[in-house]
């Protein structure tokens, strides 16, 4: 019933398109912790107009489904004259994506910091931009790692849908493999063993960093 | 952009709504109350049960849901499990809603302070009793936001649903797409939809939740 | 007067891994007799009194209520059955430092729980119950209360009456006064002070000397997981012959001294 031998053939193909899924994730984290600094940075800045945008970018991007947002970029993308390869389309999508949620744990990380520090820093004479980049980001930003992390491990798993614009990651090499070989349930077990196998891997990173804050 | 497309294509777009609510009211529903059960069995049961069940919800949170719904669907009848697109979503839902739910229960149930347990064990109260009347009650509501949070999440889910071909709302607007070559227009008023779905929704449970929580806040 | 139960502790050990935390305790307190614990933070005291009621398990002698074992089927056997375990603790009430009321309920359906879920009175009948309990503590006008509108002794007395409610015959205190602040302390030892004066066989782990002074048959003196010496209030307060207790209370009169 279970053929073994076409659940392992599949590693082969499976494990070559898993680079496209790190790829994508990858470079979605960059672009996520890029532009999420920025609104993240618009949120809390003193510009009423620059925090409600800032504000509306965020509840956009959490109330719409991925998939929608993905093709909503693909087909837009045409129509305003910009010509990229989907590959493209789906990083940016994606790192537009969780630029939404990093924001969201930067702020987070930022507020949990205890308000009488930069008091004292205050107390001390030091300046605004002395107690940004000398007290509060540090801590933020370590403070912040261990849930930047599993956003990562969201992002791998979110990458699953960009199989939709026919980019050949594992679950689009996954769905071309079971078309070949009339095998699914072997090839979509041996695509699920893959990214568990990578989430596991970052969420005992995460587990890593968690544990070194807590010291 | 036409707006007579939509009026146009009103009916199978109303049809796709229900199967949307239906998807995700009935994976909401039996995807907490698995996780509830998970929950107490976690609790509760020896170890070597806690372990097959930890290893459960390991799998499903590691694993895409569009995977999932593709072993469930694609694969399932290979073993003879044989279902439709829809029941294949409500279940597929409900799998991977799952563990979320589980560990939001959990640590519902660990926000109950031990002491409150304790009181009850004191006078004599039987586990049951003390999971009906103290554990349950007071562990709901402080899982209620999170609850709420994560059943907004599964609405967005719904529409993974349209790739294993459930007719629910995402996979209408593709059909009214492709149907008239109007793709940006039905993708926007679907991103719209959401946006405006999971707002209100979130302003209600927020809503539920103060009114629950009232008289668990400090008012001396 | 209140029917009263004794409690006969022998030989009891308590290890936590390889911590020691209570070493060969004996003691044995007649019915109708108040024993306070007091020592140092960390002494064991109150583990000694949740072992009473089995709330923690004791690893080894025996506890015995009216000369019932309390947790094991026989000393150093099998534990008890949960079944049996409830009985016995249905007529052992507590009272915990943290007061532990359910917020969900109000002071009145506090109190009522118990005698519904445990002894399985109707509704009714455990509502009237609950309301004369609450009058006995004090509080007859705050049973519609949820415990987050009540003061710290208020809530605390409706723990009392909790206890009180289900007709317990041995009350157990874990530290009752020491979550609330100062001008709230006189209420609730007052409570305790009338249950005492009832006939009720009370064991109070606390720090205020004065209730142990006035209200206590007893006084019992732990340190480091060991019980130095059980005697009349006045011997062990006011003429203290261990160094350990003398220095203890050394300590307690330097810190009231601000």
């Amino acid at each position: 019933m279970f053929s073994v031998a076409t659940f392992i053939d599949s590693f082969g193909p499976l494990l070559y398109a898993a680079r496209y899924t790190l790829l994508i994730s990858g470079l979605g984290i960059a672009l996520g912790l890029v532009i999420g600094a920025l609104i993240c940075a618009a949120r809390l800045s003193p510009f009423p107009a620059l925090r409600r945008f800032a504000a509306v970018w965020v509840s956009f991007l959490r109330g719409v489904p991925l998939l929608v947002q993905l093709l909503l970029v693909y087909y837009l993308l045409p129509v305003i004259g910009i010509d990229v390869p989907a590959m493209v389309a789906a990083v940016v999508t994606v790192g537009i994506c969780a630029s939404a949620y990093v924001s969201e744990i930067w702020r987070g990380a930022i507020a949990a910091l205890p308000r009488g520090q930069s008091e004292a820093a205050v107390a001390i004479g030091m300046s605004p931009g002395d107690i940004w980049t000398r007290i509060i980001l540090p801590q933020a930003v370590s403070l912040s790692l261990p849930a930047l992390v599993n956003e990562l491990i969201l992002l791998v798993k979110a990458s699953s849908l960009v199989s939709v614009v026919g980019i050949m990651e594992i679950t689009r090499a996954s769905q071309a493999q079971a078309a070949t070989t009339y095998r699914p349930l072997e090839v979509y077990i041996a695509a699920a063993c893959i990214y568990l196998a990578i989430n596991l891997c970052l969420a005992a990173v995460g587990r890593v960093l968690e544990h070194r804050m807590a010291v | 952009m036409d707006p007579m497309i939509f009026v146009q294509y009103s009916p199978i777009l109303i049809r796709g709504f229900g199967l949307t609510i239906l998807a995700w009211l009935l994976g909401t529903v039996f995807g907490m109350a698995l996780g509830l059960v998970i929950a107490l069995v976690q609790r509760y049961a020896p170890k070597p049960v806690t372990w097959v069940i930890q290893a459960y919800i390991e799998i499903v949170r590691g694993t895409p849901f569009l995977v999932q719904l593709f072993v469930l669907y694609y694969g399932g009848p290979m073993v003879g499990l044989r279902l439709d697109p829809l029941p294949a979503g409500i279940v597929g839902l409900t799998i991977y809603g799952s563990p979320y739910f589980a560990e939001i229960f959990r640590s519902g149930f660990r926000a109950v302070p031990h002491g409150q347990i304790e009181a009850a064990r004191a006078i004599g109260m039987a586990e049951p009793a003390i999971v009906r009347r103290i554990l349950l009650p007071l562990g709901l509501v402080s899982a209620l936001p999170a609850l709420v949070n994560f059943s907004i999440i599964l609405t967005k889910e719904t529409v993974i649903l349209s790739i294993i071909t459930v007719p629910e709302l995402m996979y209408q607007v593709q059909r009214m797409s492709t149907e008239t070559f109007r793709f940006l227009e039905g993708n926007f008023v679907l991103a719209l939809f959401f946006w405006g779905l999971v707002e209100v929704i979130s302003r209600f449970g927020r809503r539920i939740e103060t009114r629950i929580t009232r008289h668990l806040i400090e008012r001396p | 007067m209140v029917q009263a139960s004794s409690v006969e502790i022998a030989k009891v050990n308590k290890f936590y891994g390889p911590f020691h935390a209570l070493k060969d305790i004996d003691l044995s307190i007649a019915p109708g007799k108040v024993t306070c614990l007091i020592g140092p933070s960390g002494s064991g005291k109150s583990t000694l009194l949740r072992c009473i009621n089995f709330l923690e398990e004791y690893s080894s002698g025996e506890i015995r209520i009216d000369g019932q074992l309390i947790g094991y089927k026989t000393p150093g056997g099998a534990k008890m059955s949960g079944r049996d375990l409830r009985t016995m603790r249905r007529s052992i009430g507590m009272v915990f430092q943290q007061f532990n009321l359910w917020p969900h309920m109000t002071a009145l359906e506090n109190v009522a729980e118990g005698l519904r879920r445990v002894r399985g009175l109707s509704r009714t009948e455990a509502e009237a119950r609950a309301a004369e309990a609450l009058r006995k503590v004090g509080l007859g006008d705050r049973m519609a209360n949820h415990p987050s509108r009540l003061s710290g002794g208020q809530q605390q007395r409706v723990a009392i009456a909790r206890a009180i409610a289900m007709e317990p015959k041995l009350m157990l205190f874990d530290e009752p006064t020491s979550a609330l602040d100062p001008e709230l302390v006189g209420e609730v030892l007052n409570v305790m002070k009338a249950l005492a004066a009832e006939g009720m066989t009370m064991v109070v782990v606390t720090h205020e000397m004065g209730f142990a002074a006035h209200v206590a048959d007893r006084v019992a003196f732990m340190e480091k997981g060991e019980l130095v010496a059980v005697d009349a209030p006045a011997r062990i307060l006011h003429q203290p012959e261990d160094p350990r207790i003398q220095a203890f209370l050394r300590t307690y009169h330097e810190r009231n001294l601000f």
